[in-house]
């Protein structure tokens, strides 16, 4: 019988660690939001596991509720901005945005 | 405990394609289709309000604000990503999922935890009662996210 909170950690982890390599192998700025989508539900994962496990569960709900929440007006604001930095380089290419000229 | 293990894995699995697929839209369809997945492991665990906002809020709304975000950036060249992900990226993963089975189980112990006890009430009760600081800040937050984004799409005045 696998401890079910061991279960839970393993896979947040993956998770987790899937979103970083995201983070530093991909050059599309969605793609690099898409991995910090992923690293996000790790985390919410890994809350939710825990509470489940040490019999926490609506703590870990209302943490888990208010984690989404922030994740939702986060993703609104950089997706505006990604918007606004193909508008001024028409172009979606992280390398392109080492120079901070306007 | 077999059906919440496959639907982890599939989690897992639907969150490295979302990653490694080159088609943005696809990316996001099965960023989409791990949050639904997310959700369904959250109904299983007794959560049903989480996994309610999983599935509306991060699977509906983040998906659709991808997919409008996707098509408003369409280019004609695409973004060139690097040839090494291809190999490097599974090939790192599948080394940190076998020090993660190794590692996690002797962690298991110095992972810091809220003691378990009996919590009295409901969601609502836990929600609003014991977590009223949260409530406000999510408030600020949302004003925020607001505020930011009229900010970053205001027309520009004829001074600038």
């Amino acid at each position: 019988m696998i401890n079910t909170w061991y279960l839970y950690l393993f896979f947040a982890a993956a998770l987790v660690f899937a979103g970083l390599l995201g983070l530093l192998a991909k050059r599309n700025l969605i793609k690099l939001f898409i991995a910090i989508e992923v690293i996000s539900k790790g985390v919410s994962l890994l809350l939710l596991g825990t509470g489940f496990a040490k019999g926490n569960i609506l703590t870990a709900q209302a943490l888990v509720v208010t984690f989404i929440v922030v994740e939702v007006s986060l993703v609104a604001t950089a997706l505006a901005l990604i918007i606004n930095v193909y508008r001024h380089t028409k172009c979606l290419d992280i390398r392109k945005l080492t120079k901070l000229k306007g | 405990m077999i059906v919440q293990t496959a639907l982890l894995i599939g989690l897992v699995l639907f969150s490295v394609l979302a990653i490694l697929l080159n088609d943005l839209l696809r990316s996001a369809v099965s960023l989409a289709v791990a949050s639904l997945l997310l959700g369904i492991i959250f109904f299983r665990m007794n959560a049903p309000y989480a996994g309610v906002f999983e599935i509306s809020v991060v699977a509906g709304l983040i998906t659709v604000l991808f997919i409008l975000t996707i098509a408003l950036t369409k280019t004609d060249d695409e973004v060139r990503e690097s040839r090494l992900v291809n190999w490097v990226f599974p090939l790192a993963f599948v080394a940190f999922i076998v020090i993660d089975a190794l590692v996690m189980k002797s962690l298991l112990g110095k992972v810091p935890a809220l003691a378990s006890g009996a919590e009295p009430g409901t969601f609502g009760d836990v929600l609003w009662k014991g977590r009223t600081l949260d409530l406000v800040g999510q408030i600020a937050v949302i004003l925020a996210g607001v505020f930011s984004v009229l900010a970053l799409f205001r027309k520009r005045d004829k001074h600038d």
